[in-house]
């Protein structure tokens, strides 16, 4: 006798009444996992982060200190004591050379940084460079739209600092025997005050130039707008010594 | 045969790849046909073809691979890197633009900036997917042939991976190029609300590398090494998401210089997909992309404007009107069957006649617009900066445009001298553009006699007029103005005595509504929402 073949189930029929019950519709992702591992990435970012969280407040305070009004009139006594007050914050930080480069595009970011006023920026940036461990330094800055005053300052024997891009005004003011070489053009007063070491802009220099300048050696690959009163030290343009010399008068304008 | 082995390879994986990410809206990858000998070998280098959504597998690239990695995990690792893309990094055709337009501000040229931004976007995938998937990328990585800019990125890869990938010591310690890594590896490569920023950084770094590779291409006759894991190009995209994409660009930007540096970089991928401007939508072929329209079109597309429907004269709603006899073959849905007492049968069964209804129907429609816009010295150039009087005719254009009306422009400067456009009514959303964007720079007068036969037999017809109301002949405007029952909207921008003049002289006109803007840069928001208080009051009452 032919046994009744079971009723064929639709497929448009709801399932059976066993698997009514709730259901996880995230139950297929109980066996998904993901990589645990510790992320190189993450802790070389959150490294930098913390050293320029440090490295801007360093900065805020010195604004703080220096440039309560927001107004920082560039004299002699106003740099050194701006100078004093970012060696304070700057040596408690260990940061690299890459640092350096990243706080000055963080100066154009007024997210980051609400206040860029050129002085302390410049006499904090010359502190950091004087102060990092690195004996040479190289920061790109060509797409800096700012261009960083004072930078230089101080800079000792034994340093080299390598900048890409154009600096302003001050540049390696102070120089204290370091190498400072500018691959673009520097504007007024540079090398003003300086008394050993080595200035190199690549291109064209500005109007003061070695004002007061007591030692060393000012090399420019382009033209020198002006020379300052120089004390003592060589101003070289195109590889032709101009100071001493009697081509060349202070302040001249050609 | 061989595309049939990588084809089964695929089918085997995907759905296992579908669901380590998360199931992404992509549809099963392809194996590439076997390309002819002469083209072969240049598409040997390339693992992965990605158009609109469809991945291609290229079955020659994972044949080379064959003796260093098992194929399975090439097409898995392409296929990670692939999707990875459409998941993560570019995510969208905006991302893309905006990505590649930061590297441009930095390397300042074109082709470097589009190598920059397929360079990052690559990192950024790979890394992501490194970091939260179970992938092959690193062993493809460790496979791959290398140029000097992939030893860099692959020993970025170390650094920011922890990861070995095979990289000789010899390359890594070169002086250069370390000092590249370590720049590069400062980089938040996954912090999404970042790369524009991190995109800078990125091409600071890589582009002394870039610009000797060039150099070096240059030499070798223009022949570079294709990206093994597929280029970035806008074959990626369909053409709404291109579309979508230009308008969150303008929207984002805001910036006609912006933009339009950017679409005539990219026009002629944009003319292959089709954005010419002849046609509909901005899109056909043939015609050169004209950039500032494009970017106001795309730009008024983010905002919408309500419009008011207005009470139109109806001819042509039908209703029943008479009987008349039933004949064998006549449609039965006319049939009354209460005067046919429920027969189908000819000589009793009436049917109803139909007739036109006369007079003021409750049908409403839109009227067709006339759009008068200042061009004049006084206001912004459209194709120099931002115009917010463009942008506002823009949005009236769109908004009558796509109730089905048509919309006709009076460009003017100082029109009886000839500083004037005058464009009929069309609904071709192009040519109103093109002509609303014109500028002319001069005096500000109007010639009442371009205007008549624009408003001449249109009962009908609302106009709407943007200027900053310092016009010469004011007074004749004033007395148009006067004339016309039609709905009149007047933008000024500004507060000015000629202004004042004009809200005083049509204050007790119901059907001129003035909008005083006093920033230029009101006129989008507060003219779209003052508009929509004039077209929709009772919508705005309610919000």
């Amino acid at each position: 006798m032919k046994s009744p073949a079971p009723p064929k189930r639709s497929a448009f029929l709801p399932p059976a009444k066993e698997s009514w019950g709730t259901r996880n519709p995230f139950e297929e992702f109980k066996t998904f996992t993901t990589p645990t591992s510790n992320f190189p990435l993450d802790q070389i970012v959150q490294s930098t982060e913390a050293v320029m969280d440090r490295i801007r407040s360093g900065y805020e305070k010195l604004l703080e200190e220096e440039a309560k009004e927001l107004v920082w009139m560039v004299q002699y006594n106003t740099i050194i004591k701006a100078y004093e007050v970012a060696e304070k914050y700057v040596k408690e930080i260990d940061y690299t050379a890459e640092d350096i480069e990243d706080f000055c595009f963080a100066l154009e970011n007024t997210q980051k940084i609400p206040y860029l006023i050129p002085g302390p920026a410049g006499v904090y940036i010359s502190a950091l460079c004087n102060y990092a461990k690195e004996e040479e330094i190289a920061l790109k800055l060509s797409e800096l739209k700012t261009e960083i005053n004072l930078i230089g300052f101080r800079l000792s024997k034994g340093k080299r600092l390598l900048i890409e891009g154009d600096t302003g005004d001050f540049t390696g003011i102070g120089l204290e025997g370091g190498e400072l070489i500018v691959e673009g053009n520097a504007k007024n007063w540079t090398g003003a005050g300086m008394r050993g070491g080595k200035i190199l802009v690549r291109k064209n220099i500005g109007l003061h130039t070695g004002e007061w300048m007591m030692g060393g050696e000012i090399y420019v690959g382009g033209r020198v707008r002006g020379l300052g009163n120089i004390v003592e030290g060589k101003v070289y343009e195109r590889d032709k010594l101009v100071y001493p010399g009697k081509a060349r008068y202070p302040n001249l304008y050609y | 045969m061989e595309e049939e082995h990588y084809q089964s390879i695929i089918e085997e994986i995907w759905p296992r790849l579908k669901k380590k990410h998360l199931y992404p809206e992509i549809p099963m990858p392809k194996v590439k046909e076997t390309p002819a000998p002469e083209q072969a070998e240049a598409e040997e280098g390339v693992g992965l073809e990605m158009k609109q959504k469809q991945m291609t597998i290229n079955g020659a690239f994972v044949s080379q691979m064959k003796g260093q990695m098992e194929e399975k995990r090439v097409v898995e690792a392409l296929l990670d890197h692939g999707i990875t893309h459409y998941t993560f990094c570019p995510w969208d055709f905006n991302t893309h633009l905006r990505l590649y337009s930061e590297a441009k501000k930095v390397v300042g040229d074109k082709e470097l900036a589009k190598q920059v931004s397929n360079y990052f976007i690559d990192i950024i995938a790979d890394t992501h997917c490194v970091k939260r998937r179970f992938t092959e990328i690193p062993e493809l990585h460790r496979n791959l042939k290398k140029g000097t800019i992939q030893d860099v990125i692959a020993s970025l890869y170390e650094k920011i991976w922890g990861m070995d990938l095979g990289i000789p010591r010899s390359k890594t310690s070169v002086k250069g190029h370390a000092d590249i890594v370590r720049r590069l590896a400062r980089i938040p490569y996954l912090d999404r609300s970042r790369w524009g920023e991190s995109i800078q950084k990125f091409a600071r770094s890589l582009k002394p590398l870039l610009i000797e590779e060039e150099k070096e291409r240059g030499a070798k006759g223009g022949k570079g090494e294709r990206n093994p894991q597929g280029d970035h190009d806008l074959n990626h995209y369909s053409n709404e998401e291109i579309d979508q994409g230009l308008r969150d660009y303008a929207r984002q930007t805001m910036a006609l210089s912006e933009f339009k540096d950017v679409v005539e970089d990219f026009s002629d991928e944009l003319k292959g997909a089709g954005y010419g401007m002849e046609g509909g939508m901005g899109r056909g072929q043939g015609n050169l992309i004209d950039a500032d329209i494009l970017f106001y079109m795309k730009l008024a597309e983010n905002y919408s404007i309500p419009l008011k429907k207005f009470p139109l004269e109806e001819k042509g709603s039908l209703h029943p009107h008479s009987h008349s006899p039933w004949e064998i073959g006549s449609p039965f849905q006319d049939v009354d069957i209460w005067t046919s007492f429920g027969k189908i049968m000819p000589g009793i069964t009436q049917i109803w006649t139909k007739r036109e209804g006369k007079g003021k129907g409750k049908m409403e429609g839109t009227p067709d617009c006339l759009i008068a816009i200042d061009s004049s010295g006084s206001m912004i150039n459209p194709r120099k900066s931002l115009s917010y009087a463009v942008l506002g005719a823009a949005c009236a254009t769109n908004a009558y445009l796509q109730n089905g009306s048509k919309v006709a422009v009076y460009n003017f400067s100082d029109a009886p001298m000839g500083g004037k456009d005058v464009l009929n009514y069309t609904d071709r959303r192009e040519d109103i553009y093109r002509v609303l964007c014109k500028y002319f720079g001069g005096g500000t007068a109007l010639d009442l006699e371009d205007l008549m036969p624009l408003t001449r037999g249109r009962k009908n017809l609302d106009l709407f007029i943007i200027t900053d109301m310092k016009i010469t002949n004011l007074e004749a405007l004033i007395g148009f103005f006067g004339q016309i029952r039609n709905r009149v909207t007047a933008v000024h921008i500004g507060d000015n005595p000629y202004a004042a003049r004009f809200e005083k002289a049509v204050e007790k006109r119901k059907n001129i509504s003035i909008y005083t803007v006093k920033r230029k840069e009101d006129i989008p928001h507060i003219v779209l929402g003052r508009i929509r208080d004039y077209f929709n009051p009772t919508q705005t009452k309610n919000s």
